[in-house]
């Protein structure tokens, strides 16, 4: 594939050799013209048991200027649909939910773990950057995103500078964006610990909320020798505001039995258990160390990389991400793709909560979330990519992917009848993704 | 703060030792290939950096930490 990088060397590499003939070199604007370079792809990506699935169209498209400066213009569609864990516990009798809007309720059968299966939804996401050279080893980049689906809208800038130097051996760069984001939940958001309601009842609920995130990046890059380069980042992500999930409630327990408390629902139907909507706290800080390194072997190449991150929410987690990819040929390659996850629960992580009214039980936390993205679990990615260059120098390839998380309850927060049972929504989704990428 | 000091001290003493590392331009041949980019398909790494992100409690490293989604 050449590009204007291609283009602006042999334009160099013509100037000088009219420099050394003498001559006076012809005008460069034909080698330098603007070009399109489209970066597309279908995805997609669907959980086991009627959980999420998501269909979407995602595409990069990079506009090429003189000087080596360029537009890239990032679009995503995405159709969701599916049910998601509720956050309450299973049991051995049927449960009923109110509904998020308010506007209904739903049943969950006798063992099965609860999903809200209300969850449809379409994203749109929009970005735009500019990239252009500052000086002879700077790179500057500022850009800004926007996206929207139904109950939630982002809107985020950011800018980002990379300097050379050392032969261009070794690159320092540095990057700040900030997100504005406001939710609207279905039906409002609910007040943090309060019980949810019967139908129709939407006295607990109040208006949109919103949350502020910085994001800091710094990092160094480092060639080592002509066959491997390493990268080093350190990241801060400070999030301020509304962090609670609408739509996640706890299911509260005899202290004995470990069994969700039993509720009279009211004319218009309701919860068959009590249920508290969950609290987090309104600040998070993330501290991320993330390194990869890439080798080349004769054709292969192994990208590895790993991160750490801790937060103040006492969340820890190590990623390690292996790819390796395998020339058929000079037109084909194959890349397998492995991925290992695993992070400890937030401290207000909870399986299930005390009775708030019962003067003998245990104090209600302040915070407390069953989300099992909080909770403790281990991940594992396991794919492969096929790539292709097409006849016309076009680039394909097809990945196809599989996921699956597994998590364990801390063995205190288990009560009763609860140890009977499998608390923990193990998650089983496959990502297959095709992507096309061409210029105009 | 005590992971500030140790991380500047990390990056001093990695930037201390790039002098003696790298390459000449002209050993540039495979480094400059494709597939030895760090991010060698930006679509593919924002796909995944999505999908982890509202899966999992951690995100960003690479780049910034996504986000702008309400992510059930």
């Amino acid at each position: 594939m050449t590009s204007s990088k291609d283009r602006s060397v042999t334009a160099t590499l013509a100037a000088a050799t009219c420099t050394l003939l003498g001559t006076i070199p012809a005008p460069v604007d034909a080698q330098e013209e603007p070009k399109w370079d489209f970066n597309t792809s279908v995805l997609y990506y669907g959980e086991d048991g009627s959980r999420v699935q998501d269909a979407s169209l995602k595409a990069l498209i990079r506009r090429m200027f003189v000087d080596d400066r360029y537009l890239t213009l990032g679009v995503t569609v995405d159709t969701l649909t599916g049910a998601t864990p509720s956050g309450a516990i299973r049991q051995d009798v049927a449960q009923t939910f109110t509904r998020p809007s308010g506007n209904g309720s739903y049943v969950v059968p006798a063992g099965e773990h609860p999903l809200d299966d209300t969850f449809k939804d379409t994203r749109v996401a929009l970005s735009a950057n500019w990239t252009q050279p500052m000086g002879r080893a700077g790179l500057f980049d500022v850009g800004t995103s926007f996206s929207k689906e139904y109950d939630y809208t982002h809107l985020g800038v950011n800018a980002k500078y990379a300097h050379d130097f050392n032969k261009r051996n070794t690159t320092l760069s540095g990057g700040i964006s900030f997100s504005k984001d406001s939710l609207d939940p279905v039906g409002g958001s609910p007040q943090p610990l309060s019980e949810m309601l019967d139908v129709g009842d939407i006295s607990n609920r109040s208006g949109s909320e919103d949350k502020d995130i910085i994001d800091v990046v710094v990092g160094i890059t480092q060639v080592i020798n002509p066959k491997l380069i390493v990268q080093a980042n350190y990241s801060l992500s400070q999030s301020d505001g509304y962090l609670n999930n609408p739509y996640k409630v706890l299911s509260v327990v005899d202290p004995i039995t470990g069994d969700t408390l039993a509720r009279t629902p009211g004319i218009e139907g309701g919860p068959s258990g009590i249920f508290l909507f969950e609290n987090r706290p309104d600040t998070r800080t993330q501290h991320s160390i993330y390194t990869q390194a890439k080798y080349y072997m004769g054709g292969k190449v192994l990208d590895v990389s790993y991160r750490y991150m801790t937060d103040d929410w006492e969340i820890d987690s190590h990623t390690v991400d292996l790819r390796y990819r395998w020339p058929l040929g000079s037109e084909k390659y194959l890349e397998p793709h492995l991925r290992f996850y695993t992070q400890s629960e937030a401290e207000f992580y909870r399986l299930s909560l005390p009775d708030p009214n019962d003067p003998d039980g245990a104090p209600l936390p302040a915070y407390a979330s069953s989300d099992y993205r909080l909770g403790n679990f281990d991940a594992i990615t396991a794919g492969l990519k096929y790539g292709w260059t097409t006849r016309n120098g076009n680039e394909m390839s097809v990945r196809l992917e599989w996921y699956r998380q597994t998590g364990t309850i801390p063995a205190d927060q288990i009560i009763g009848n609860q140890a009977n049972r499998d608390n923990y929504p193990d998650l089983n989704a496959v990502i297959a993704q095709f992507s096309y990428r061409f210029d105009l | 703060m005590k992971k500030g000091i140790l991380l500047a001290g990390l990056v001093m003493a990695a930037c201390s030792g790039c002098s003696s590392m790298g390459v000449e331009p002209w050993e540039r041949d495979v480094l400059a290939r494709e597939e030895m980019q760090l991010t060698t398909d930006p679509l593919e790494a924002a796909t995944d950096d999505h999908i982890y992100f509202s899966k999992e409690a951690s995100s960003g490293g690479r780049g910034f930490g996504g986000g702008g989604c309400g992510c059930n």
